[in-house]
């Protein structure tokens, strides 16, 4: 790059290849410079967002910096949320800034954090000013769209949202079509009832209920997105539509308690809807799963004898401290034998799907050196293990993306818990 | 006067502490004070809220003088000097010296206590970058406490309210070529508090403080730095600044941002400079009277002999807060009190054996 001459520059700003408006900007037509020297402190960025109903503890940030050696984001990028406060201090509108839009609310931050400045409660409030100012990246905002309309972010039919009961191969209960008392409601959720692999998690689901003789029942088209990562994302306003939606819903039948797919629907059902009125009793799956475990283990017919690495849902693991029972179920597999990446449980390493970024992969390209994902799945393969486990519907579709982006095409393998569950009791099915 | 009494000199927070102890422990006590008024530094220079606590300085200082001055044991003597001193623990005869007509006497008196305290650095006196004396709006630490305490907080210059004010931590310490090594201990904590008052005083104005790092140790750090932070949303950048320079009526403050590695030049309408603490003139002069070791700095030294934090070189005289280096008030006060308690134990023990 050509020396500018200029002292009082701090960094230069060229692309080789840019084109604005239909025009060729490449090279030193795009140039730009940084100003070095600082002119001002300002104020008023800081106290608009500590302004915000949750955005206050972004004021109490004495940047010890602990935050940002444990941030995902800031190891393949230059976010870190002790930099939020220090550009916000410098008058950098986070609610302008791509900033904005990389956090994935993984809470690892803020569980070294010794001010308490709590992230998970800035960026939803902090992106909802910007969801009503009408900033949001595109793809986000698509999916802010296909959710208010057809009830989940893919843009499905709502029509479709139960076509994976007819592969599973056991009866399921669809309760608007059966409403019978039911001692389970399973709440499938988004991912599980479309995406391809989902799917695969759905039905193994199915055959290790109705193996163990679980009296459950599932909503089918009347099911809708849980919203929390829509929440998380900056549309309160539509998350607050489809808790009191799914409210509803639940309501119409009889069952002692919810068991969800996901740990982003667990996150909704057991710290939000009680806000809209909506408490209830909810496990997820691996909770629900942990105390059949002796029978578990009498009914395994078949030994698996993989290598598996295990990566933690920030949200089941962090969120919600249960780091045992996906492991325990794990474990019980005859056979398999499970390694452990060295960043896990409370150190866990997010996958990038949190707080909306499962839907703005596009959006951070431009931000971050490589995705959060292709990240893990590396830490994954240095473990040596040929499966990676997991138990969130978020993380087959990311992790699967990751591995062939990464060139480990065959030599891992990403697979639901369930799935293996599902292959350890000798479904003819399973994968 | 027989050998049973306790001299104090100085009549400040550590001195007012020490003879109210003594007294109330049995012992008679002579307190010297050189100014015409009790009360010490929180006094003659016009103290806010003390750190911490937030309290009065006033009517804290009123509450402990007026304990001292009606306490029966108790004989205060103002303007009054020390200017000579003989014998050994358990007995001394000091001449003290009226000051102005020269008048003296001579009072015998088994221990003393030292609690002359300290002087705020002059920030124009070594190094002049920071224009103390060429600029109106370059205040201290001390003239803010004073304004501060008027509930008229005010440009100098103009008269009018500041819109931007900075402090500029550790002026006058932690600098060699000053001579001044040492942590003055209470800036930190000082200049919080002041930004403080400051954003309750005048809502409007923004506050920022320039700091190499933040020592507020103890309990100061959760009841002033992270409340000024937090709730009065003061700023604080690391990084202090190395000049001022006049820019039409305001300052242009220049230093470095260091957690970002870039030159800062940002303009304020008033620089507060937190300065330091050196040994009073009192200090020095009492300790040269006396016979006691100096540090390097002029302090009173202590030996740290045995744990013990009031002793000095001289057996049978005691010292008491920041005479004996940069203390805040509880120390001064804890330091009063065990220096009381040893200055009436040395009477008591020269009584009990006649000979020693």
């Amino acid at each position: 790059m050509p020396k500018p001459g200029l002292d009082k520059v701090d960094r230069i700003y060229e692309k080789d290849v840019a084109v604005l408006e239909g025009m060729d900007i490449s090279g030193h037509w795009n140039r730009m410079f940084e100003q070095r020297v600082v002119w001002d402190y300002s104020t008023d960025v800081l106290e608009r967002i500590t302004g915000l109903p949750g955005g206050e503890s972004l004021g109490w940030c004495y940047q010890c910096g602990k935050c940002v050696p444990v941030c995902p984001v800031d190891v393949v990028g230059d976010y870190g949320p002790r930099k939020v406060y220090r550009k916000a201090q410098l008058g950098i509108d986070l609610l302008r800034d791509p900033d904005l839009w990389l956090c994935t609310t993984c809470m690892n931050c803020l569980r070294v954090c010794p001010k308490e400045v709590n992230m998970i409660e800035i960026m939803p409030a902090a992106r909802e000013v910007a969801v009503q100012e009408g900033r949001v990246p595109p793809e986000l905002q698509k999916v802010f769209e296909n959710t208010a309309r057809y009830g989940n972010p893919m843009g499905e039919s709502p029509r479709k949202r139960a076509e994976w009961v007819k592969e599973a191969g056991v009866p399921v209960t669809v309760l608007p079509l059966d409403p019978r008392p039911v001692d389970v409601l399973w709440y499938v959720g988004s991912y599980p009832s479309y995406h391809p692999r989902g799917k695969d998690a759905a039905r193994a689901m199915a055959r290790v209920f109705h193996a163990l003789g679980v009296d459950y029942g599932i909503l089918g088209h009347e099911e809708k997105e849980d919203g929390d990562s829509i929440r998380l994302a900056g549309e309160k306003g539509l998350f607050e539509v489809l808790a009191e939606a799914n409210i509803r819903t639940f309501r119409k039948y009889t069952f002692n308690r919810i068991v969800v797919t996901g740990p982003h629907e667990y996150n909704a059902f057991k710290n939000f809807y009680p806000r809209y009125g909506g408490s209830f009793d909810v496990l997820h799956y691996t909770q629900f799963l942990a105390p059949f475990l002796p029978r578990l283990r009498e009914m395994f017919v078949k030994e698996l004898p993989y290598t598996v690495t295990f990566h933690d849902p920030c949200y089941l693991g962090r969120h919600h401290g249960e780091y045992d029972a996906p492991r325990r179920l794990l474990q019980a597999i005859p056979g398999l034998r499970l390694v452990e990446m060295p960043r896990c449980r409370e150190n866990g390493y997010c996958c990038g799907g949190g707080g909306g970024g499962m839907w703005l992969d596009g959006f951070s390209r431009d931000y971050l050196r490589e995705r959060l994902s292709d990240r893990r799945v590396r830490e994954a393969v240095e473990t040596g293990a040929e499966i990676l486990a997991v138990c969130c519907p978020y993380e087959v579709s990311r992790f699967e993306d990751s591995v062939k982006a990464t060139g480990n095409d065959g030599k891992l393998v990403v697979r639901d818990i369930i799935e293996l569950l599902d292959e350890a009791l000798g479904s003819p099915r399973a994968t | 006067m027989a050998n049973d009494a306790v001299l104090v000199v100085g009549g400040g927070p550590a001195g007012l502490e020490a003879a109210r102890g003594a007294a109330d422990l049995g012992a008679r006590v002579v307190l010297v004070e050189e100014r015409d008024h009790l009360g010490g530094t929180p006094i003659f220079e016009r103290y806010a809220a003390l750190t911490h606590g937030f309290q009065d300085a006033e009517e804290v200082m009123e509450r402990l003088t007026r304990e001292v001055t009606t306490h029966p044991n108790v004989q205060v003597r103002l303007l009054t000097r020390v200017v000579g001193c003989e014998g050994s623990a358990g007995d001394f005869r000091v001449r003290l010296a009226k000051v102005g007509d020269g008048t003296s006497e001579t009072v015998h008196v088994g221990s003393i206590v030292v609690a002359t305290g300290f002087q705020h650095f002059d920030p124009g006196r070594e190094t002049q970058v920071y224009g103390y004396y060429e600029y109106p709006d370059v205040i201290t630490l001390v003239e803010a406490e004073a304004m501060l305490k008027a509930k008229r907080f005010v440009r100098p210059s103009t008269g009018q309210p500041p819109e931007r004010v900075c402090f500029i931590q550790c002026v006058g310490s932690r600098d060699r070529q000053i001579g001044n090594e040492y942590c003055s201990k209470v800036c930190c904590g000082i200049a919080s508090k002041q930004a403080i008052e400051i954003r309750q005083q005048v809502p409007n104005c923004k506050v920022y403080i320039f700091y190499i790092d933040m020592r507020m140790y103890g309990y100061w750090e959760n009841e002033i730095y992270w409340p000024a932070q937090e709730q009065y949303k003061v700023q604080y950048i690391k990084g202090i600044a190395t000049e001022i320079i006049q820019k039409g009526d305001k300052l242009l403050v220049r230093g470095e941002d260091t957690t970002l590695g870039r030159p800062m030049e940002v303009l304020m309408d008033m620089v507060i400079l937190s300065v330091g603490m050196e040994p009073s003139k009192g200090t020095r002069e009492v300790a040269r009277v006396l016979g006691l070791k100096q540090n390097k700095y002029g302090f009173i030294e202590v030996p740290h002999e045995g744990l013990d934090p009031v002793a000095t070189s001289v057996p049978g005289i005691f010292v008491a807060g920041a005479a004996a280096g940069p203390k805040d008030l509880d120390d001064t006060l804890s330091m009063a009190g065990a220096a009381a308690m040893k200055a009436v134990a040395t009477v008591r023990r020269a009584a009990a054996s006649p000979a020693g």
